[in-house]
């Protein structure tokens, strides 16, 4: 009855989305108020739909109605509540339902902004909007429903939304499958949702871009709207990496964080562009420039969010990531083309009113720099492209499959990065419209010096390896000239307003939200790149079978085992082993840790619990491999010392507090939507608001 | 701030056009038959699987021949473990998959086979030395084994095929024990 109810809601969710897809075509071809009125309420009531429907899914999924087969596959009973939840998106039924639900919640909220300077925006965002929308839904109503049951007929069971034949009968196993261990970690509870949340919200600026396009209101306008938008999209997806990040580093139990898996460059190829956008269309608010190059980028970042989740779960490429391979192949695909080719198509009929209003003028000026600064990232975009479609192009030709690894990604994108750092590092100090490089040097050799001091340090310090100097010496550059430009800014307003320091930078930081938001997230940058060079050149390992009170030594550690235990814990139907060793560190004794083993009855897996000691120095992270069951003796322990590490983590938390910050609304009204009633016609109330 | 240049209204010219929509159509086509391939996988769980033909790393051998062919194993137990040098939880289960080896070199009935998948010599050559690795190993060239055997999530993957050459079962992940390896094997039986 449940399900039913779900499915049923479900389906009217789709009628409304198609509804309100149509009402806003014919209302703007016929310039009919009303009709598109009438769709953005349609619009709206999507939201309330697709809630309804998914709280009969997590209603049962907690409940453990294993008579549905998605929760059958994702949860079991000794799931705790929580999981139970966040199972929702722990397959593809639900992921996809969630997607659904996200994009709904999103452009709801978008149609309720006020439109009266924009009105002939608003059919063409809903229309985009709902054939997203329409599309996502469908997916779950043909292809991948959540609310499908288990039917036994002649000692068959057999999955159907409704009776496969007369005399079935609903059949209802014991117990569930229960959700792989290795996504019961706190980390996938968020992590997919951010990235989700990240995917769906680029919805928005590109509704804006098309209905730009459609309309031919190719000014900076959609831009505005949606700058925000995008800083909230790129955040999420910023997030939902790094968490991804966090999570293999303490879960998938090998001291990674970053294995250039398929699905992980699929999630990370938007980010690419979506960070070049956010470049670039600064330069379109200053100076009215690559207009065209902006719309190449957010149709670009859109695709490729699409794209990206068509390669996972459409079963094309193989990846640890990807889901079962699965029946939506061919109609997601439909939609990758419809949205690339009208795409394209509304792009080369607008491409000449987009040109831009100025011309470059010097090739060091910041716009100059920031167009470097795009080039660097399509070429990593290039790199992880070729990566990522290779396979398939080799095969095709040449009928084997020619897969790259991460060597290939590591070494062709190297320089790239390096190349990002050092201009993060130069194009803050440079001025719009013109500098040479005597302006741009008496701006920069300050910051040089002290990057030269610090690479001399650590080359007498601490390495003698060239890639890890320049890129200590990239990495100075960055913190020490944008920390420059702070003290630049604060030290005048110092002067001139008579400010004690803190108020200085307060309001110096205040007024300009975006700009110094992107400072802190350079410097954040600049901090994880310490990270992932520590990890990358420096890691150590080290393998050893020991028995109690034996040892092994890696860097500056001992590792001294002590003992080990083996218990069930019933309720949880799980098999923890732990065992417990004492970390010396140059000989002096720092503490214990606990490496262990979970063994999940259920789905019949293994989850490494790292045993971790965090310093900013560096990680020891200690893996329990295996153990002489009977006499408890010996055991195998994988040990990881893996320095500056931390710094990664560090960074990615300044990162979300620039990011938050940069992102935070200005009280400046003229981009905001107008909150308060106008009158009709009155437009320039809210700029002398 | 000088506003230069009137926009000029040219439209994109044709070969641009073109170029792009034959780059789009053909990328789209690329996709479309990666998405067919797929959906047709080559060798599939209670069926022979396609036959094939490996050469060993310098220095190993079986039989004492240095290269293999699938069909030439028929009568035996092959075990197919996938791996590479930078996947760090092959690393895991390398020393146990040695140690299983060992109980079953002798009896003639079981052979494993380790494929290297997309890597560099070096690479292989450490790895295999790390782990003292004696059974029979050999690269994947050209990724042509894992695509007969639709290699499905990520490295470390083992299959296993029974006497008749049928593909029995597939093990996605690391094994964590000699004994999880040992029962693997069982189900060729």
């Amino acid at each position: 009855m449940l399900a039913e109810f779900g499915f049923g809601v479900l389906l009217i969710s789709f009628i409304t989305t198609i509804y309100s897809g149509v009402a806003a075509f014919y209302g703007a071809q016929n310039k009919s108020g009303s009709l598109v009125e009438s769709a953005r309420r349609a619009q709206l009531l999507t939201f309330p739909l697709l809630s309804i429907s998914a709280g009969v899914l997590i209603y049962m999924l907690v409940n453990s109605h294993f008579n549905v087969a998605f929760v059958y596959e994702v949860t079991s009973k000794s799931m705790p509540t929580y999981l139970k939840v966040t199972a929702w998106w722990g397959g593809q039924a639900g992921s996809l339902m969630f997607w659904a639900w996200l994009l709904a919640a999103f452009t709801s909220a978008v149609t309720l902004r006020k439109w009266d300077r924009d009105i002939e925006f608003l059919p063409w965002v809903i229309i985009v909007s709902a054939v997203t929308l329409t599309f996502f839904i469908g997916m779950n109503l043909f292809f991948e429903n959540p609310f499908t049951r288990f039917w036994q007929i002649n000692g068959q069971v057999i999955p159907s939304m409704f009776s496969p034949a007369a005399g079935a009968e609903l059949f209802t196993p014991q117990d569930g499958n229960g959700l792989n261990p290795l996504l019961r970690h706190p980390g996938m509870v968020i992590h997919p949702p951010m990235l989700y949340l990240g995917f769906v919200s680029f919805v928005v600026p590109y509704a804006f871009a098309i209905a730009a396009l459609i309309t031919g209101r190719t000014d900076d306008r959609w831009t505005r709207i949606t700058r925000r938008w995008t800083l909230w999209a790129w955040l999420f997806l910023s997030l939902g990496l790094v968490l991804g990040g966090r999570w293999a580093y303490d879960v998938l139990g090998w001291g990674g964080y970053w294995g250039w898996d398929p699905v992980e460059i699929a999630a990370f190829m938007p980010w690419l562009t979506g960070t070049a956008f956010l470049h670039s269309v600064m330069i379109q608010e200053k100076r009215g420039m690559l207009k065209q190059w902006n719309m190449v980028l957010i149709i670009l970042t859109y695709a490729l969010v699409i794209f990206g989740t068509f390669l996972t779960r459409s079963g094309v490429l193989s990846s640890v990531h990807a889901f079962a391979n699965s029946p939506i192949g061919p109609f997601f695909m439909g939609y990758v083309a419809l949205t690339l080719i009208v795409s394209v198509a509304l792009l080369i009929k607008r491409w000449p009113e987009l040109r831009g209003e100025t011309e470059m003028k010097s090739l060091l000026s910041r716009e100059a720099l920031f167009l470097f600064n795009n080039l660097l990232f399509m070429g990593i975009l290039i790199v992880c492209f070729w990566g990522v479609i290779s396979p398939l192009a080799s095969e095709l030709f040449t009928n084997t499959k020619i897969t790259v690894g991460p060597p290939y990604y590591e070494r062709a994108t190297g320089p790239l990065f390096a190349g990002l750092l050092f201009l993060m590092a130069v194009a803050p100090l440079s001025a719009w419209g013109h500098s040479t490089v005597q302006t741009l040097g008496k701006a920069l050799w300050k910051s040089a010096a002290v990057a030269a001091v610090v690479t001399v340090l650590s080359a007498i310090f601490y390495t003698q390896n060239g890639y890890a100097l320049l890129g200590f010496f990239l990495i100075a550059l960055v913190i020490s000239a944008t920390t420059h430009e702070f003290w630049r800014g604060t030290n005048a307003r110092m002067h001139v307003q008579k400010e004690n320091f803190f108020t200085a930078i307060g309001r110096l930081m205040g007024r300009n939200k975006r700009r110094y938001g992107g400072y802190i997230i350079h410097i954040s940058m600049a901090l994880m790149a310490i990270g992932i060079l520590g990890i990358e050149i420096f890691q150590m390992e080290t393998q050893g079978t020991i028995a109690s009170g034996e040892s092994l030594d890696l860097a500056d550690y001992r590792v001294e085992y002590r003992e080990l235990a083996s218990w069930d814990d019933r309720g949880a139907a799980v098999n923890y082993t732990r065992s417990v060793v004492d970390i010396y560190e140059n000989g002096i004794y720092i503490g214990q840790l606990y490496p262990r083993i979970d063994y999940y009855y259920d789905s019949q897996q293994n989850m490494t619990i790292p045993g971790q000691h965090a310093t900013l120095k560096d990680d020891l992270y200690i893996l329990l491999v295996d153990w002489q069951p009977v006499s408890s003796e010996g055991a195998t322990f994988k040990v990881y010392v893996n320095p500056l590490v931390n710094w990664l983590w560090i960074g990615s938390f300044t990162f979300l507090f620039g990011l938050i910050f940069a992102a935070w609304p200005d009280k400046d009204p003229a981009d905001e939507p107008v909150r308060r009633k106008v009158s009709a016609g009155s437009r320039q109330t809210s700029a002398a608001d | 701030m000088t506003e230069t240049n009137a926009p000029q209204k040219r439209s994109v010219p044709l070969w641009a056009q073109v170029t792009i929509w034959v780059v789009l159509v053909g990328l789209l086509a690329l996709v479309g038959f990666g998405l067919n391939r797929a959906s047709n996988p080559m060798a599939e769980i209670g069926k022979p699987v396609p036959d094939f033909d490996l050469v060993y790393f310098e220095g190993y051998e079986y039989n004492e021949t240095k290269e293999m062919k699938l069909s030439d194993l028929q009568g035996k137990i092959v075990v197919i473990n996938i791996w590479a040098s930078w996947c760090k939880p092959c690393e895991q289960e390398a020393p146990d998959l040695e140690e299983a080896w060992q109980l079953y070199k002798d009896s003639d009935d079981v052979v494993f086979i380790g494929v290297d998948y997309v890597d560099t010599p070096e690479g292989a050559f450490g790895y295999l030395k790390k782990f003292g690795i004696s059974f029979p190993n050999a690269p994947d060239l050209q990724s042509n084994i894992s695509s007969i055997l639709n290699r499905q999530m990520g490295v470390p993957e083992t299959y296993l095929i029974d006497r008749e050459g049928v593909l029995r079962q597939i093990k996605i992940g690391p094994f964590s024990s000699v004994a999880e390896i040992q029962a693997f094997i069982a189900n060729a039986e």
